[in-house]
């Protein structure tokens, strides 16, 4: 008992963690190099970085390498480290049109300014297991052959939302302020919140999440359903203001996927305009991008019939970090709480002169009208 | 001023200021320099009590207002900490933010120091905020529990830090946080009485097992966290400091010391504990304390029996050297009222 068994303890989570890391090491393999994971398992970073909130690739193989491949856990190793690091400056707020695209379509218009660029995709491959990667030779580079110019960079995209934009067609959402933007790491989340809190949510949020709750709204529990304006990905440039020449300086570009929608849903009767969604998140990850934008839409709509335009429900649920450390949690001990729970059901039965046997016939209903508070 | 401004006074060449300030500080501006610190640096990379000290007051802050306002729910920028959102991040902020070199720190889950997950936040505190850590409760002066408060009576001295899944007693008649806070501000607990009435028409008694919930210094109503009924009394009155905090939902809430806590009942239906009819602690005999109840396989096949035992491990490992101490044996008078015995009438709350 006492210092003994706290002793016991301890050495119990050393020994458990141990067993983990073995997990990891205990085939014939050789070693996944944190390279390896951002090069090669570069959606995996992405996913990583993107629920995390924290651009750093390296760091992102790290965690992806001690997580053993689950994202989540590898976006909380992420979060926990980004928490403990000093804030020493914000960077300048950049225009998204700047972005350097590897990769855009507009599926509003069947071609738009600057073209569409159907880059590195999977779209609309066949789905088949290519047993040609099973080997463990050397890669090859497919494109090597490539008769190409380098056409040098590419001119700045016009945005397609800004087309709609000119003719006054679609609705401006609230004017973000982008002098004192919100911070949801700095301060929680009250309601109603801010757009911006809102988005800084969704951009974290788990990837399953949004493309679950995104996908309800398509599904029928929503109006929303939009029309991609266009869906990019590419480099994006992170700015901080020079310290003596108070010039902004491009320091680093951060690779991202940024999606804009427009909604049939008319905000004004008298000036029928589209409504707008809008979706951002680190890495390559379309499908968050794509369902943030669904969700920022819905969201707007602002109504508590349907979960996904409901902000409370869907930033309640969607913190990959929130619902996985709650949702595990049932595995700690509740023998506190069950014993009273026990004490509850004891009660009502003896009450009621139930017997271990099992109830007399009484002909009562057996709907569940009420639950006994265990949701800890 | 704001976090930012406060910011802009470090002088980045000065490591030592960075370091004090703010938790890790990264020696290199390059990444593989960064991957190179943490391997090197560990845990005693990490600010005094891990967390930064910007962080540290604002917590406190966040206490310091919960105290001004009994019962009453206050969001603080909860940070991500190194363990599991739902597992003691809310309890783990608020301890390190209390805790100084000369504390000494308890931490029990479910009534037990020995929990795997009580060692996890224990070594937590011991290997960053540097202080002693004890099982024996009246040893300790920052106590951090899940779901119990200790059998022995807590004095002026310490405080107790309760971890909170769901901060909102309303929550379980209304899921909306915006409608709740309108109900708050406007004392308006209706629903939660009708909810009440609702169990006593459908079971004859009230139906809530733990998470009970209660109105502090007569005016806001109060989840206080899972603890089972048997310990909701132990808060009234007390002399000791309740701070509850929530990592996952971001709110801290207090309970100070000397506040009226009353578990809401009906004048016919009085509020009830647990009940442990005919049963004693089979390790210290005790019978005054919440029991638990444990199944053991019996020697003939298939058969087992249930015996229970005193869910405060640290007070059963006293008692079974000294079976009659009392609960406030470590205090100068006697005979403080702290918690329930072990009422043996089972009539389900009727007071008449």
């Amino acid at each position: 008992m006492g210092y003994v068994a706290v002793t016991a303890g301890e050495e119990v989570i050393t020994r458990a963690e141990q067993l983990f890391e073995k997990q990891r090491v205990d085939g014939d393999s050789a070693e996944l190099g944190i390279d390896q994971v951002d090069e090669q398992l570069g959606r995996l970073t992405a996913q990583a970085m993107s629920e995390s909130g924290l651009y750093a690739p390296r760091l992102a193989g790290l965690a992806v390498k001690q997580a053993q491949g689950d994202t989540i856990e590898a976006a909380f190793l992420l979060r926990a480290y980004r928490s403990t690091l000093e804030r020493y400056d914000e960077t300048v707020t950049v225009d998204p049109g700047e972005m350097i695209a590897s990769r855009r379509v507009s599926p509003a218009f069947k071609d738009v300014p600057g073209g569409q660029i159907l880059g590195a995709t999977k779209d609309y491959t066949q789905r088949l297991l290519d047993f040609a990667l099973e080997g463990d030779g050397e890669t090859s580079d497919p494109t090597a052959e490539w008769d190409v110019d380098d056409a040098g960079d590419p001119d700045r995209l016009t945005n397609v939302t800004e087309l709609l934009r000119e003719e006054n067609l679609l609705y401006e959402p609230d004017e973000v302020d982008s002098e004192e933007p919100t911070d949801t790491t700095r301060k929680s989340v009250t309601h109603p919140p801010a757009r911006d809190a809102v988005l800084q949510e969704l951009a974290r949020g788990e990837t399953g999440a949004i493309t679950a709750l995104g996908y309800s709204a398509l599904r029928g529990y929503g109006q929303v359903h939009p029309t991609l304006a266009e869906v990019r990905v590419g480099r994006l440039p992170v700015r901080i203001t020079h310290p003596y020449t108070e010039e902004p300086v491009t320091v680093t570009h951060t690779e991202v996927t940024e999606s804009e929608a427009v909604v049939p849903v008319y905000e004004k009767r008298d000036d029928p305009q589209f409504a707008f969604g809008y979706g951002l998140t680190f890495g390559r990850n379309e499908r968050k991008a794509i369902g943030m934008t669904v969700l920022d839409a819905s969201i707007q709509l602002d109504s508590e019939a349907e979960p996904a335009e409901n902000a409370e429900f869907v930033l309640d649920t969607i913190d990959g970090m929130d619902s996985f450390g709650f949702i595990e949690h049932l595995k700690l001990p509740h023998y506190v709480t069950f014993q009273s729970i026990l004490d509850r059901i004891r009660s009502i039965r003896k009450r009621q002169g139930v017997s271990a046997e099992g109830a007399a016939d009484t002909g009562s209903t057996h709907q569940p009208a009420a639950e006994v508070s265990d949701d800890d | 001023m704001t976090e930012r401004d406060s910011n802009k006074g470090v002088d980045d060449s000065d490591p030592q200021a960075a370091e004090t300030d703010g938790g890790t500080h990264v020696t290199s501006d390059s990444v593989d320099a960064a991957l190179d610190d943490i391997e090197t640096t560990g845990v005693a990379g990490y600010n005094y009590a891990y967390l930064d000290e910007h962080t540290k007051r604002e917590v406190r802050r966040a206490m310091l207002k919960a105290v001004a306002i009994p019962g009453h729910q206050v969001p603080y920028a909860s940070r991500p900490m190194p363990l599991a959102r739902g597992w003691g991040t809310g309890g783990i902020q608020a301890s390190l933010s209390l805790l100084d070199p000369t504390d000494t720190f308890k931490v029990i889950d479910q009534g037990a120091d020995e929990s795997v997950n009580a060692a996890n936040i224990r070594r937590l505190a011991a290997d960053t905020a540097d202080v002693e850590t004890t099982t024996d409760t009246t040893a300790a002066d920052v106590i951090q529990s899940r779901h119990r408060l200790p059998e022995e009576v807590l004095t002026d001295e310490q405080r107790l830090v309760l971890q909170v899944p769901i901060t909102d007693a309303l929550r379980k008649v209304d899921p909306s946080d915006t409608a709740n806070r309108r109900r708050h501000a406007h004392q308006n607990y209706g629903k939660m009485w009708v909810h009440l009435y609702e169990n006593v028409v459908e079971y004859g008694e009230i139906n809530i097992a733990s998470r009970y919930p209660t109105m502090v210094a007569g005016r806001y109503l109060m989840d206080p966290s899972p603890i089972p009924r048997w310990d909701v009394p132990k808060l009234d009155d007390a002399d000791h400091l309740t701070i509850l905090a929530a990592g996952r939902e971001a709110r801290i809430y207090a309970v100070p010391p000397h506040t009226s806590v009353e578990p809401l009942a009906f004048e016919d239906r009085a509020f009830t504990v647990e009940r442990f009819p005919d049963q004693a602690c089979h390790a210290c005999g005790s019978t005054d304390t919440y029991l638990v109840e444990v199944s053991e396989e019996t020697a003939d096949e298939g058969g087992f029996e249930t015996r229970y035992a005193c869910n405060d491990s640290s007070f059963c490992a006293k008692r079974r050297e000294n079976p009659a101490l009392s609960k406030d044996h470590h205090l100068d008078q006697s005979g403080v009222d702290w918690g329930p015995g072990t009422p043996d009438a089972g009539d389900g709350g009727e007071t008449e």
